[in-house]
């Protein structure tokens, strides 16, 4: 980091000579080093996957969720700071239930994905805020079909195909782009993002797979992948690494 | 001259000589209702019986035979309330509020003097906008003894040895003055008001009571609940009443 | 706003409203204040149909900020249990005064797998209850805990509601029936737009309090038949058809039950018979009466 010592990364508010704003950037390093988020649209529904680091082993499984529905048809995976993402999802629910009061409508995704990039990039205007240290993969089903949303802590809202986020996104991304998302289901996606993350997962710290999905399958509905099809995906990631592994 | 204030063209400000004010022809909407029901309570000097009538009522209507009147708010306190069926539902609510966070304080239940004052300083902090609800307050006191306590809606209230609350008190209370044979209050230095009757007694002239309330007061029938608080414990019985 | 008082016009004939024509000066005296505000008011005196303006201005006493009477309103809801399970019935009448303004509105909803929701009165109020009953669903949704509300819970909450609404003298003007299964038994609630709540094994909002609930008390048992229930419930609607002059003859039963959960029936009519004596001639046994 250049920046660091020329006083231009002290304030969201300050732009560096060269046009760059290391609070941003510092913010986005915060989500970098987090646990891998995956996300995948395959031809039925999105797939949304987070690795998520056991800290210790007396803690509770499953706590901590870091995949959070938003309304019936929209849900959200967070990756970095979680107290900072949580944030962000509440205000999701509002701007969803505000949109439906509104219009009498569900929100669609492009519109949620915009209305919350710009509740982001609010807290990188002022000296006297910081930017979320948290980025959010979102999955949305409305009249459009599924779609991904990226929303970073810039402010920034993207549509994938697929894409990573976190610890192993290069690589993740990688693996991402050898799939076929055309012609996969959720169900072979499922299996698809527990490989991918275990792969990244090189280390040998335990970590914990949350696996949500809206999908035809899911009723169109944003949840967590059913526990017995979570376990037989993380099953096959595992063989499938073994098999790599001895080969 | 000032022109009228415009108003609304409803039927009844067609008529002639509508003046300003007078735009309603239709009662105007009423927060209120009574939904009727009759309460009881004696004290005596090792027992305590509270009973309420089950008719939910609505002017010439009833709404349901089976409504319960009584609350309890700890092992021996209870509260018997008649009126005003969404405002008895909104103190009890309230009543039980502030009892769960007298024991987070305490670590003991509320007594029926604790509860006596609590019920009386909210109905009277509620004056200007009042729960209209007809209260007793029943339990027994540090002694053992049987405690009544009776209120009207915005408050004031005292201790008493028996008495009897809503649609059928008219006929009710003057049985209760002439059996229980109560000490004028008048009476110099005050004589003891708790009823001398025994136990056995005291629940015939409670039953009697609402059988008779029952052939005249349309507001009360169909059941009476009646329980009595001792020391070893509460009983509860029902008792079918005309249905007419 | 509203119709005009009927009355007969020298001007415009028999059963029209409105004084006669050219004539301003029989005017009684409140049309004719309003005659000469607004040049947009119709000259012959009659009833303006739009709203005017300047009526809407604080004029001494405030303009309506409440709701002191309702405007397009439904009939009663009844409903009743039987064996493993609840059933709701009501017409899709909604009214306008006397008038059937729309004839397909459906009253009673589904709110959850286990509950369902039967009104009667102002139907902007049920509309404005029921975005209220989705936003708490989605909210519920959105916990992920694999919890939902219970039926009783619910009858519960718009119970409070509806007190509250009236503590603020802005009542939510409905008679509300909250049906569902509660830990698998039939509960039935019934809520009042001055929040009066109770709860009984038959129920009956409105006209269906004087003309049904007398025929459940007399044939309504805990342990009846699905077959059983739909006949009572049948006859019950068939009775208030005859004597509410609000309804129409389409109506729709829903049920909960344990094994279908909520299901609603489609429209439909019921088979009616005025040729009773009764109705045809209902002064035969009263003599002297015309």
């Amino acid at each position: 980091m250049s920046g660091i010592g020329t006083g231009y990364d002290l304030s969201v508010s300050t732009f560096s000579p060269d046009g760059r704003v290391f609070q941003t950037a510092y913010a986005q390093k915060a989500v970098d080093n987090g646990g891998t988020v995956v996300g995948i649209r395959c031809k039925d529904g999105v797939v949304l996957g987070v690795e998520k680091p056991v800290a210790s082993k007396m803690l509770v499984g499953g706590s901590n969720r870091s995949t959070y529905p938003i309304n019936q048809q929209t849900g959200m995976g967070i990756a970095g700071v979680s107290a900072d993402g949580r944030q962000i999802v509440n205000r999701a629910m509002q701007e969803a239930t505000q949109y439906k009061g509104f219009y009498g409508e569900v929100i669609p995704g492009y519109v949620l994905s915009e209305r919350i990039a710009s509740y982001v990039h609010l807290f990188n205007l002022y000296w006297y805020v910081r930017p979320f240290g948290a980025a959010l993969l979102m999955a949305s089903y409305d009249s459009e079909g599924p779609q991904l949303y990226l929303i970073e802590p810039g402010g920034t809202a993207h549509r994938y195909f697929g894409t990573a986020i976190g610890k192993g996104r290069q690589s993740a991304k990688t693996d991402i782009e050898k799939l076929k998302l055309t012609e996969l289901s959720c169900r072979q996606g499922v299996v698809e993002v527990a490989k991918i993350l275990h792969t990244v997962h090189d280390e040998e710290k335990p970590f914990e797979l949350e696996l949500a999905w809206i999908c035809d399958e899911s009723n169109k509905e944003f949840k967590r992948v059913p526990a017995d099809l979570a376990a037989e995906a993380e099953q096959q990631a595992k063989a499938a690494l073994d098999e790599d592994m001895d080969s | 001259m000032a022109a009228p204030p415009l108003q609304l063209h409803t039927p009844a400000s067609i008529g002639p000589a509508s003046g300003p004010g007078d735009i309603k022809s239709r009662p105007a909407w009423s927060p209120y209702d009574d939904n009727g029901g009759t309460c009881v309570a004696v004290a005596g000097s090792d027992y305590c019986i509270v009973a309420a009538s089950t008719r939910l009522s609505t002017g010439f209507s009833i709404l349901t035979r089976d409504c319960s009147k009584l609350f309890q708010i700890s092992e021996q306190v209870y509260i018997a309330s008649a009126g005003f069926q969404a405002d008895i539902r909104a103190l009890q609510k309230m009543l039980q509020t502030r009892n769960v966070m007298y024991q987070h304080i305490h670590r003991k239940p509320m007594s029926a003097s604790a509860l006596a004052q609590l019920l009386g300083n909210n109905l009277y902090y509620k004056r200007f906008f009042p729960y209209f609800t007809w209260n007793l307050c029943v339990g027994l006191d540090p002694e053992g003894k049987g405690s009544v306590y009776t209120y009207d809606p915005v408050g004031s209230f005292e201790r008493v040895g028996y008495s009897c609350q809503g649609s059928g008190k008219d006929l009710i209370q003057p049985v209760l003055d002439n059996q229980l044979k109560a000490a004028s209050p008048l009476v110099l230095p005050s004589e003891n008001w708790m009823t001398a009757l025994p136990l056995e007694q005291a629940q015939d002239l409670v039953r009697d009571a609402f059988v008779s309330a029952g052939e005249r007061d349309i507001y009360t029938g169909d059941c009476v609940e009646i329980l009595t608080i001792t020391t070893g414990g509460v009983h509860r019985e029902t008792l079918d009443l005309k249905k007419d | 706003m509203f119709a005009k008082a009927p009355s007969h016009s020298t001007a415009l004939g028999p059963g029209c409203a409105g004084p006669p024509l050219a004539n301003p000066q029989q005017l009684s005296s409140a049309q004719a204040s309003a005659h000469e505000r607004g040049s947009h008011q119709p000259s012959c005196g009659a009833a303006p149909f739009a709203v005017d303006a300047s009526m809407l201005r604080s004029t001494g006493s405030q303009p309506h900020k409440h709701t002191q009477s309702p405007y397009v309103t439904g009939s009663s809801v009844l409903a009743i249990t039987y064996a493993g399970g609840v059933m709701l019935a009501s017409d899709t009448l909604a009214s306008y005064g006397s008038t059937k303004r729309y004839k397909s509105v459906q009253r009673l909803v589904k709110v959850n797998d286990s509950t369902v929701l039967g009104a009667g009165g102002e139907i902007s109020d049920l509309q404005f209850i029921l975005n209220m009953l989705d936003d708490l669903k989605t909210e519920d949704y959105c916990a992920d805990d694999g919890q939902s509300l219970s039926s009783q819970e619910l009858y519960s909450y718009l119970s409070r509601v509806m007190y509250n609404r009236r503590n603020k003298m802005d009542p939510l003007w409905n008679s509300l029936i909250i049906a569902g299964l509660e830990g698998g038994k039939p509960f039935l609630g019934s809520v009042n737009m001055i929040g009066v709540a109770f709860s009984d094994d038959h129920l009956a909002t409105g006209f269906g309090n004087h003309l049904a609930r007398p025929l459940f008390r007399k044939r309504h048992r805990p342990d009846m038949s699905e077959e059983e229930a739909t006949a009572l419930i049948r006859e019950a609607l068939e009775v208030c058809y005859y004597r509410d002059k609000q309804s129409i003859n389409k109506f729709q039963i829903a049920k909960v039950t344990a094994s279908e959960g909520v299901s609603i029936s489609e429209p439909f009519a019921l088979p009616t018979k005025w040729e009773y004596k009764a109705f045809v001639d209902p002064t035969r046994n009263a003599v002297g009466v015309w």
